[in-house]
């Protein structure tokens, strides 16, 4: 369980590098339990890459994540990378639902496999987020049958299966066609709510504004300007917040 | 002809039919042994040491770069100096022949590994799942199901493979037209009976591996 007075993620002048190239040049910030935030900017800006960075996906070059404590950018064993990332759920733009698991299968594996639940507790389990979001009739198809948005919202619920204390979203919402947008944001407003500590990468500049408690700006591998929605977007203070801003809404 | 061919089957049929037997023995020897060997080389492949990596792109790289027939006369004339014991020709040339075939088998298998979606296993990763798991579970059942059809495709080569075999008058199809070429002198039409047979084997198969095939794609979409 979250600490309460503890932050989630400590990032201090994480720096990460493909070859020669630096995508993220020192970047700081911290997250608090239950805190919504929104990271926004250009493609190519390093948006993904510090979400990646946070789970692990990529390892950070330098700097250092602390998570609600403790120290994870250290060699951890590939144990512990996992167990660290039990606490951590992830949605991809792509979705990565598995098409070869049947939906419930797809919710059940990672908590029967690494958590050891019983397999009629995780399947009630499945079943009640399934029902949350409509789909429980849906529970014995292979994904191929979902559209888009039922996908992505599996993949949501597949990771809350697995109770983290944070969800990360990768561009929940790029890959979807535009009616299948709303159904997603939604869900995601729904579980921010209810007090899901989230960082999610978006470009939704609408959504962004309103379910975020603190917007990040990145741009060029910079944390440029982060505030409260209202401040980013009503008053930047930073020339590319500006520019950026100006060209996306 | 067509008489020729009966007259040929009626006296001869079952120099044919040990001949087939000698194929079928040849080829599931090959299949079975050039599996496992394929499967160990791509896992080696598929590691993260630099070693094994290395080794086994030379290894493929040596066996598909030249012909199968070299490599057969290359362990009959090897084997017998480079081991203590003696070999018979036909071990000469199942050995020679799972080599080639191990080389076919472990590209198909770490091409179509490689080919799984990276987010498969990133979303895998994500939700906390061990490399281990990640391979068994998510990886590997969505590879085999590309990787079983590559694979029947290369068993029908390397039964037809083993007609190399008849090089060095191992019991078996073609040696079987040689058998009976040299004693009748009908070229062609023991040629043709040597040639249904195998395509008789060779279709049978394809079917069953079309109906597998099927069965696979069918079970999950």
């Amino acid at each position: 369980m979250p600490l309460e007075n503890v932050p989630v993620f400590e990032v201090t002048d994480l720096r990460k590098s493909f070859r020669d190239l630096e995508v993220l040049k020192g970047i700081s910030t911290t997250v608090q339990n239950r805190e919504t935030v929104s990271v926004i900017g250009p493609s190519g800006g390093g948006k993904s890459t510090f979400l990646r960075c946070l789970n692990l996906l990529e390892e950070a070059t330098s700097g250092s994540i602390r998570f609600e404590g403790k120290e994870v950018t250290g060699p951890l064993s590939v144990k512990e990378k996992a167990l660290y990332r039990q606490r951590i759920g992830m949605v991809f733009q792509n979705y990565n639902v598995f098409p070869h698991l049947t939906v419930l299968d797809n919710i059940t594996l990672a908590p029967t496999l690494e958590k050891k639940i019983p397999k009629e507790q995780a399947v009630q389990r499945a079943y009640e987020l399934l029902e949350r979001i409509g789909l429980d009739d849906k529970a014995k198809e292979y994904p191929t049958r979902l559209s888009g948005g039922q996908k992505q919202r599996l993949a949501i619920i597949r990771a809350l299966a697995m109770d983290p204390d944070v969800l990360l979203y990768d561009e929940p919402t790029s890959a979807l066609d535009p009616e299948m947008v709303k159904e997603v944001l939604t869900l995601i407003q729904e579980l921010t709510e209810q007090g899901m500590t989230t960082i999610i990468v978006t470009h939704e500049m609408q959504f962004a504004r309103a379910i975020s408690d603190r917007v990040l700006f990145i741009d060029n591998g910079i944390l440029v300007e982060e505030g409260v929605p209202e401040q980013i977007f009503g008053d930047p203070v930073q020339e590319r917040t500006k520019e950026f801003l100006a060209k996306m809404l | 002809m067509l008489n020729a061919i009966l007259r040929i089957w009626n006296k001869y049929g079952f120099v044919y039919l040990n001949g087939l037997l000698g194929t079928l023995r040849l080829s599931a020897v090959t299949v079975f042994f050039a599996t496992i060997l394929g499967t160990v080389l791509a896992v080696f492949k598929l590691s993260k040491s630099r070693t094994a990596n290395v080794l086994v792109d030379a290894y493929v790289e040596v066996i598909r770069g030249t012909p199968v027939l070299l490599q057969i006369y290359f362990f009959w004339l090897l084997l017998p100096k480079a081991i203590g014991f003696e070999l018979s020709d036909t071990q000469s040339i199942i050995i020679a022949m799972v080599v080639n075939a191990s080389a076919y088998v472990c590209e198909i298998i770490r091409a179509e590994i490689q080919a799984v979606d990276i987010g498969q296993r990133e979303a895998a990763f994500s939700l906390g799942l061990t490399p281990v798991h990640t391979f068994f579970r998510i990886t590997l059942p969505q590879a085999v199901k590309n990787i079983l059809p590559a694979l029947g495709n290369e068993f029908i080569n390397m039964i037809k493979q083993t007609s190399l075999a008849s090089v060095f008058f191992v019991q078996e199809l073609t040696t079987a037209y040689r058998t009976v070429q040299s004693t009748t002198f009908l070229s062609i039409p023991s040629l043709m009976i040597s040639g249904m047979i195998y395509l008789v084997v060779t279709f049978t198969l394809t079917r069953f591996l079309g109906l597998f095939e099927r069965r696979l794609r069918s079970n999950a979409p």
